[in-house]
């Protein structure tokens, strides 16, 4: 919504008109005020139509192209340098063991080729610099005659060098005060870490790489730029473009790197909109359906960690921080497992840390069907979704399916997944017959969400409230139901063994019975209150079960429950549900459900106001500093403790780095539970740091820890891409991208001849993901009633086909057919292809470059082309042709065709685990799909020969 | 009326849509909330086969479809929008609809007076008087009403006279994520066209136009749109002509052939 | 693993047959690869207008509609010149003695309940004819038309009527009113024949807008023609009738002549397909065959083929022209320059 106040907005790796009609509105509300728009994209979709500039790019470049725009930024001196310096970590000084991948070839130091990870030690801030200027200062140009606080004081924490204690998050910013350099000169800081990683990132590579000519590159550079700084603002909305992708979590840090640049986060009209997908998933993100998070992205605690997750202070110590927000994650913690487990959940148990189970590794998607495939699970619950054509390598999925002894399907309609048994590719071919599928499969009618009450949280963290309208058809009942009734079965059983055998009772069981599981239900089909449950969700006292007005109210001595920290205070009290209120007032809306967290419509916003907290202009205000009430104020509720002044500093350093108002002991391993509400954790913070949830306050450009593949972005290829990696020749991919290697997961060499396009999936407006609310629906179905892949007229010549001819897609995972839809909207790209070569330079030394003299970036005879391989690589361009084709199809419905997901590998980002189903090869040959017979050609298509039911 | 900037209907001011192309993004929201509202029946024999006009396999407007989204690929550039410098092209959506004519051709031919101006000046066909006479298909210079074979009477965008006349806005326009498709009464919606018009021009959109039927014997179109071109790549008349236009002459013609031959007649036996 | 991509014979026809299924499997012509919406193909060749819903059975009225009515008027014709209202100045050849103004009466009456009938089965909702009867609409020829037939069948039943009691009371009155009625059947049944004409032409659909002024002389010639036809092949050789019958044959020559001068964009459908073809073997049906048959005149039996290829031809040229509208209606193009050349209304 915030996106009307933008000036400028770039979409890139989202087709924003077409999967978030409602939210474009915005988008073209903004252009409407005469904002530019701008979109980054393979196709040329309807957002590209709405778009004052469309960039094409070749799919996975990505981190190239926003590499262009942070290096125009950097070197055209265009960043935003106020707001750079006091509210990111460009100042910081990271220690010397760091090596870029500028000189590993595509490799950050700390790299382990055995484990094929990292190891961020080497990363970290550097705890021995010593503090050319003093630290934690706002830094204002001398023009805008900021006087220096003269209470400042140094922080205590950060200035303790201590550097092994506190959590890993502690310990890698341990060393940001005493190391910090306002200037932006030393040669380590990170604002020149990051000057000369992207100093290769040229328009000329921009056009090299990705396609995009360097005219339309400067354009796009020069809109981003223009509509930065003090009095404009830019926004990027991005979605999958990005994300599916073995990168995709570096993808996003270029565009938060960029945006820090131009000061652009935290401000209205600026930001990086991630748009979310089905109606609430930022919900069940929040509320996980995640196996590695808890409620309000509290980490799942792991059995089989060398550091242990064994008790909750040690848990503490390992996940919390001792500064910034997550200092208070005892607290919700605690208020977490009395809500789970209310009486059973005590002091002297350490509040029931033991009953939650713990994770033993990567319990995601892929490895859970590859564990199925491979005959290790018994059972299945899949509810609300359909990987049968959802999911990649959907073949591999299907079958399976097949491996299990059981599966509940829980939908609105009878899904491929449901039917897989008896209706499925692998059933026409012959692969799997239904009279060997063991599998029992339970297909239970879900509600819909007219049929059912309670809250989605949409892609701007909202909370909106549903009624519900209709009662449910037949035996549909909605989730709730099932699981809470679900539960209550499984505890009368337990209950009943409990009896029968004490031990039982202590045992695995044990989580089960401690629950408290005791919804009321109501009405003819005794369904769970649901308002129960939020209240649950928001927290409440134990005495008066009061529900709490906030998460400032939760404690960590177990007086309060909380089902989820962040989404407190969405029923602050009796009979108030903030979610369904619907009185909009102001610019933002507030009265309009309830925002988490505490109805802040735009995060961090206290980087709105200046250090002194004036806001940066009076046309792009948000929130500011009220020195008269001493108290902030403004448009939105401040991200900020509110009455914290901007001149506020952490207390003198004590001997024992003890700050007065703190009781955070900085050598304790933990912060002390008690009274961390509102202040403690914050209270090591200046009232200058608006990034409140950093350990250090600021918003990090170079990632000292939390990224398993590196502090800083770096372009890798896809793992299927038709070209090598122009900027680090030795690493094509990146290393730490997961790569389930097994012989049904058969990957493309790249560069391999048969398969010569890139082959990216989208969604259409028309459909929603994969089908089961759209094919179904005569009105959806009909607008787009059958299989396509948008193909440029040049690749249709090169094909030998002509537009709605069919085509066969075919990867070695599988082979479809589809129509040929042939548009100039996709465009052949020029791309330099360049494999490696031999007599590249081999990778600097890690042990020895930080004490190596480094040639100055501001030198003008410094080049950072002389460290780099390119002399080495001849220039070799080529056109690239790509394939766009949407996924939403399946077998069954009022339209079908075949699935997308039939061509796609598993593969894995190592941070998220997600899919890279926007980036891999295959070929196209004209005409149908025979069916009925082989899909992979055994001894043609690698992997065939591996399959176990391929036959003839 | 307006609430929250909408405006609302009125009885016996005119209503009117105001379609907007440079806004719509092409997501058949308003085709599928005009289907459910009206309670269409699906026609899934003929609809749900591929037609490849770029995104749009519809039908076009007619007996079963009210509004429809038509998806203009064109290789020429729009304005001053940046895609491809070698081989420009554009992509632009047209929302099209019934348009309330002021001389409506469907209701100068209808024979049983089933078409008729409602309070808001729009063009209402009675379910109830419709004798499916299929007159009035062949009536319509902008090919919209059409004959439903299995119900046997004529359809078309009834402007949501049911929702107007309890003060709610044209479900299509309501759906419209955009607000590519405006509502309100004619004379505002005219007199913001005209500003909008100004300001693509302005904004490097030279090329924008309004379709409004002035000048041509329909009279003005209630309904109207903004064009980034010529009629004719929307598939809209470049000069509507309603069959009024063709009665004098053809009954001139009629009564002197009669009268004609009349005579002849009369001569041929009186010479006996 | 090396791509083959070398196209041999058997694969360009493998490739040809899939082709070929490919399209078939939507049963409607794809837009042509390429292919983009533009000011002289409109929106992908998509139709503007749309095409008439009519069936055979409106075409059918057309020339039935006009037989009666044109049979009317002969009746008319035949009880204003003659001196007895309801004897013909021939009597039948096949000799059972009755006059060609009752015959012509009882074609026109027959005429008009199959028109009726016709009529009313063509709507799609038939219970609802009388509808039509709702209102009077200047602007709807249909409603005029509706109207046109009741009065025109009421009139001539009454005709019928009055003629069968013409024989029987000999009163003066009778013969009077019966002298009125009929006129008044006559007149309406001119109307009926070229109102049609009218019917057509007050539409959108270009190629019979375009053709206003000539649908009603078009109509309405061969209605006579057809009539007398009709007459001539129920045993009456009337010289009028022969006269008449040369007469539009002549016209219709002539008219077929003025349609192969005037081509445009817009009358493809009159020349090209299977509408062209129907309205040229119509055309030469009625006109210059008719006529030539009729100027040698010698054996009757020419004037007698003569006759029979009018009524074919003109029943066919209806079908012609409502087929023709339907191929008009699907061209974008015949739309979009007819309404050029047509000047804007000031
Ligand atoms: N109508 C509709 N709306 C939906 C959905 C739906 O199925 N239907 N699904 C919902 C869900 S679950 C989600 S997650 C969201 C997803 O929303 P989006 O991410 O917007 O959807 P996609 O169409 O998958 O992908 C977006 C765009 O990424 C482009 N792209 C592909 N590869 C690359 C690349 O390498 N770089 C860049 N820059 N772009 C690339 C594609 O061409 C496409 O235009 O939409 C939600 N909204
Ligand atoms: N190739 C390729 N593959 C992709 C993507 C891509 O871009 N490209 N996108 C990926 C993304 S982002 C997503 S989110 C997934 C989506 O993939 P899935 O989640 O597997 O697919 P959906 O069709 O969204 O499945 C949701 C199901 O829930 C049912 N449902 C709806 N409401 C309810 C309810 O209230 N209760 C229950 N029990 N069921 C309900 C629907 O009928 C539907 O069948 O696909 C992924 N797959
Ligand atoms: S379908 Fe729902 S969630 Fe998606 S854009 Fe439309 S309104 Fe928003
Ligand atoms: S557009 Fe056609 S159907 Fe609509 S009012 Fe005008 S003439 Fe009638
Ligand atoms: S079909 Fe119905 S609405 Fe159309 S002209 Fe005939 S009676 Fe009127
Ligand atoms: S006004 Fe009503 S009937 Fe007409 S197109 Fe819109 S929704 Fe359909
Ligand atoms: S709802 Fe609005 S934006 Fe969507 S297609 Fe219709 S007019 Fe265009
Ligand atoms: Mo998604």
């Amino acid at each position: 919504m915030d996106l009307e106040h933008a000036d400028c907005v770039l979409i890139q790796g989202s087709s924003m008109a077409e999967a978030h009609p409602v939210g474009f509105r915005w988008v073209m509300r903004a252009k409407e005020r005469g904002a530019t728009i701008i979109h980054v994209d393979p196709r040329f979709s309807r957002t590209s139509a709405m778009a004052d500039i469309w960039a094409p790019l070749r799919v996975g470049t990505d981190i190239v192209f926003l590499g262009g725009l942070i290096r125009y930024v950097l070197e055209h001196e265009r960043y935003f340098r106020d707001y750079v310096v006091n509210y990111t970590n460009a100042a910081a000084i990271v220690g010397r063991g760091y090596v870029d991948t500028e000189q590993l070839d595509g490799l950050f130091s700390g790299w382990d080729p055995a484990s094929k990870s990292y190891d961020p030690a080497s990363w970290f801030y550097d705890a021995g610099a010593p503090a050319p200027h003093s630290p934690n200062e706002p830094v204002v140009a001398k023009d805008a005659s900021s006087q220096n606080d003269p209470t400042s004081q140094k922080n205590p924490i950060l200035s303790n060098n201590g550097a092994d204690v506190g959590s890993p998050r502690d310990r890698a910013v341990a060393g940001g005060s005493g190391a910090r350099d306002p200037s932006l000169r030393h040669h380590n800081c990170v604002f020149q870490i990051l000057r000369r990683h992207f100093a290769r990132y040229t328009p000329e590579m921009v056009e090299r790489a990705c396609g995009v000519p360097q005219k339309t590159f400067h354009r796009i550079a020069q809109e981003l730029c223009d509509n930065s700084g003090r009095e404009r603002t830019t926004a990027i909305c991005y979605a999958l473009g990005w994300t599916q992708h073995t990168k995709g979590v570096q993808v996003i840090r270029s565009a938060a790197i960029l945006q820090l640049l131009l000061g652009n986060i935290g401000r209205p009209g600026g930001g990086i909109m991630a748009l979310r997908g089905h109606a609430s998933i930022q919900g069940s993100t929040d509320i996980p359906t995640l196996y590695d998070i808890l409620p309000g992205y509290l980490k799942m605690p792991e059995a089989l960690s060398h550091e242990g997750d064994d008790t909750l202070a040690a848990y503490v110590s390992r996940h919390g921080n001792r500064l910034g927000w997550w200092a208070h994650t005892e607290t919700y913690m605690v208020s977490l497992l009395r809500a789970w487990y209310g009486d059973a959940a005590r002091a002297d148990n350490d509040w029931g840390f033991g009953l939650l189970p713990r994770i033993c590794g990567d319990h995601s998607h892929f490895p859970t069907f590859c564990d199925m495939a491979d005959n290790k699970m018994e059972g299945m619950f899949i509810m609300g979704q359909n990987p049968a054509v959802g999911g990649q390598n959907s073949r591999l999925e299907r079958r399976a399916l097949a491996q299990l002894d059981w599966l509940v399907v829980r939908d609105l309609v009878e899904t491929e997944t449901a039917a897989f048994w008896y209706d499925s590719p692998e059933i026409e071919r012959g692969e799997l017959r239904t009279r060997e599928i063991g599998t029992e499969v339970f297909l239970m009618p879900a509600a819909g969400h007219a049929e059912k009450e309670g809250t989605f949280t949409n892609t701007q963290r909202l909370l909106q409230w549903r009624e519900k309208a209709v009662d449910p058809p037949g035996d549909a009942r909605s989730e709730a139901w099932f699981i809470v009734h679900l539960g209550r079965r499984l505890r009368a059983r337990a209950r009943a063994e409990a009896k029968a055998n004490a031990e039982a009772a202590t045992g695995a069981d044990a989580p089960l019975l401690a629950l408290t599981w005791d919804y009321e239900l109501e009405g003819a089909y005794l369904e769970p209150k649901i308002e129960q449950v939020v209240i649950e969700i928001n927290g409440y006292r134990f005495g008066d079960g009061a529900p709490v007005a906030g998460f400032s109210e939760l404690r960590g001595d177990g007086s309060t429950a909380c089902g989820c920290w962040i989404y407190s205070g969405v029923y602050p009290s009796k009979g108030r549900n903030r979610a369904a209120e619907r009185k909009p007032k102001g610019r933002y809306g507030h009265g309009w459900g309830f925002t988490w967290p505490a109805d802040r419509r735009i995060l961090y916003n206290r980087a709105s106001a200046d250090p002194e907290g004036r806001p940066w202009s009076e046309r792009k205000k948000l929130i500011w500093w009220d020195p008269a009430e001493a108290r902030w104020r403004g448009f939105d509720t401040p991200d900020f403790p509110v009455d914290k002044s901007p001149h506020y500093r952490p207390g003198r350093p004590r001997a024992s780095g003890v700050s007065a108002k703190s009781d955070i002991a900085a050598g304790a391993a933990r912060p002390a539970p008690e009274g961390l509400d509102g202040l403690s954790g914050l209270d090591g913070h200046a009232g200058t740091s608006p990034f409140l949830m950093q350990p250090d306050g600021v918003a990090w450009l170079f990632a000292p820890i939390g990224l398993k593949d590196g502090p800083l972005p770096t372009h890798y290829e896809p793992v299927e891409s038709p070209t090598g990696n122009l900027l680090y020749p030795g690493q094509a991919a990146n290393p730490a991208a997961e790569r389930f290697e097994r012989p049904d997961n058969p990957l493309i060499t790249s560069g391999d001849p048969a398969y010569p396009y890139a082959l990216t999936t989208y969604r259409l407006t028309e459909h929603h993901t994969a089908g089961g609310m759209s094919r179904w629906l005569s009105r959806l179905a009909e607008l787009q009633p059958e299989m396509f892949c948008e193909i440029s007229p040049e690749l249709a010549e090169e094909v030998g086909v002509s537009h709605s001819d069919w085509v066969v897609v075919r990867t070695p995972r599988g082979a479809i057919e589809a129509r040929a839809l042939v548009t100039r909207r996709i465009r052949p790209l020029r791309i330099d292809t360049q494999l490696r070569v031999a007599g590249t330079i081999g990778p600097v030394d890690p042990a020895t470059p930080s004490d190596s003299p480094r040639p100055d970036p501001a030198d003008p005879s410094y080049s950072i082309q002389s460290a780099t391989t390119s002399d080495s690589v001849a220039s070799h361009f080529r056109t690239i042709h790509q394939v766009a084709m949407p996924f939403h199809w399946g077998r069954r419905g009022l339209v079908t065709g075949d699935s997308a997901n039939d061509l796609i590998p598993l593969l894995g980002e190592p941070n998220v685990s997600i899919h890279e189903s926007k980036a891999l090869l295959c070929n196209l040959e004209p005409g149908r799909l025979p069916r009925g017979a082989p899909v992979l050609r055994p001894g043609l298509d690698s992997g065939a020969s591996h399959e176990p039911g391929e036959r003839g | 009326m307006s609430i929250d900037g909408q405006l609302l209907p009125e009885p016996g001011r005119t209503s009117a849509f105001f379609t907007d192309v440079t806004t719509c993004i092409g997501c058949k929201a308003c085709e599928v909330a005009c289907k459910e509202w009206n309670l269409i029946p699906a026609t899934n024999e003929i609809n749900m086969r591929w037609r490849g006009r770029s995104y749009d396999h519809g039908q076009g407007l007619g007996h079963s479809s009210y509004r429809h989204v038509k998806f203009v690929e064109q290789n020429q550039p729009l304005g001053g929008q940046l895609t491809d410098p070698e081989h420009p092209f554009r992509w632009v959506f047209l929302s099209d609809v019934c348009k309330h004519c002021e001389h409506a051709g469907c209701m100068e031919l209808c024979p049983t007076g089933a078409i008729v101006r409602t309070e808001f000046n729009t063009v209402f066909v009675q379910p109830d008087v419709c004798n499916g006479c299929g007159y009035c298909v062949v009536g319509c210079p902008f090919g919209v009403i059409d004959r439903r074979p299995d119900d046997g009477r004529a359809f078309k965008c009834t402007f949501c006279y049911d929702r107007q006349v309890v003060g709610e806005i044209p479900a299509c326009a309501k759906a419209c994520p955009t607000d590519a498709i405006r509502f309100g009464p004619y004379d505002v919606l005219r007199e913001q066209a005209d500003r909008r018009v100004e300001l693509l021009h302005a904004r490097g959109v030279p090329e924008a136009r309004l379709e409004t039927g002035e000048g041509t014997s329909v009279g003005h179109t209630n309904a109207f749109s903004l064009l980034v071109d010529r009629p004719e790549p929307f598939g809209l008349p470049p000069n509507p002509i309603v069959p009024s236009m063709h009665l004098k002459v053809a009954w001139t013609s009629a009564l002197l052939t009669a009268a004609a031959l009349g005579i002849v007649l009369l001569g041929a036996f009186a010479v006996g | 693993m090396s791509r083959e991509r070398k196209p041999d014979a058997a694969s360009e026809a493998r490739l040809l047959e899939l082709r070929r299924q490919a399209s078939e499997g939507s049963g409607e012509s794809h837009t042509p690869p390429e292919s983009r919406p533009s000011v002289t193909d409109g929106y992908y060749g998509q139709p503007v207008v749309k095409a008439p819903v009519w069936t055979w059975e409106v075409p059918t009225y057309f020339a039935v509609g006009g037989i009666a009515g044109m049979a009317a008027a002969i009746a008319a014709a035949v009880a204003w010149t003659s001196s007895t209202s309801v004897e013909g100045s021939v009597t039948s050849s096949i000799g059972v003695g009755i006059g060609i103004g009752w015959t012509a009466r009882v074609v026109a009456l027959v005429g008009a309940v199959l028109s009726g009938a016709l009529l009313v089965s063509d709507l799609g909702r038939p219970s609802r004819f009388l509808y039509m009867l709702r209102i009077v609409k200047l602007s709807s020829p249909m409603s005029i038309g509706a109207w046109l037939l009741t009065v025109f069948g009421a009139l001539v039943g009454v005709a019928v009527l009055l003629g069968g009691m013409a024989d029987a009371a000999d009163a003066e009155w009778v013969g009077r009113l019966d002298r009125l009625v009929i006129a008044g059947s006559g007149l309406a049944g001119l109307m009926l024949a070229t109102y049609t004409g009218v019917l057509l032409a007050a539409t959108v659909i270009p190629v019979w807008a375009s053709h206003r002024a000539l649908l009603p002389v078009h109509f309405g010639l061969s209605s006579p023609g057809s009539a007398a036809a009709v007459l001539e092949l129920l045993g009456y050789h009337d010289l009028a009738l022969n006269r008449v019958g040369l007469l539009v044959a002549f016209a219709e020559t002539l008219l077929l002549l003025w349609m192969e001068m005037h081509t445009h964009a817009w009358t493809k459908p009159l020349r090209d397909g299977s509408s062209g073809l129907q309205i040229r073997v119509a055309g030469v049906l009625t006109g210059p065959l008719a006529l030539a048959l009729r100027a040698v005149g010698q054996p009757p039996i020419l004037r007698l083929a003569a006759a029979v290829f009018f009524v074919t031809g003109s029943v066919l040229s209806r079908f012609a022209w409502v087929a023709a509208g339907r191929e008009s209606a699907k061209d974008p193009r015949a739309t979009f320059e007819w309404q050029r050349v047509w000047e804007k209304r000031s």
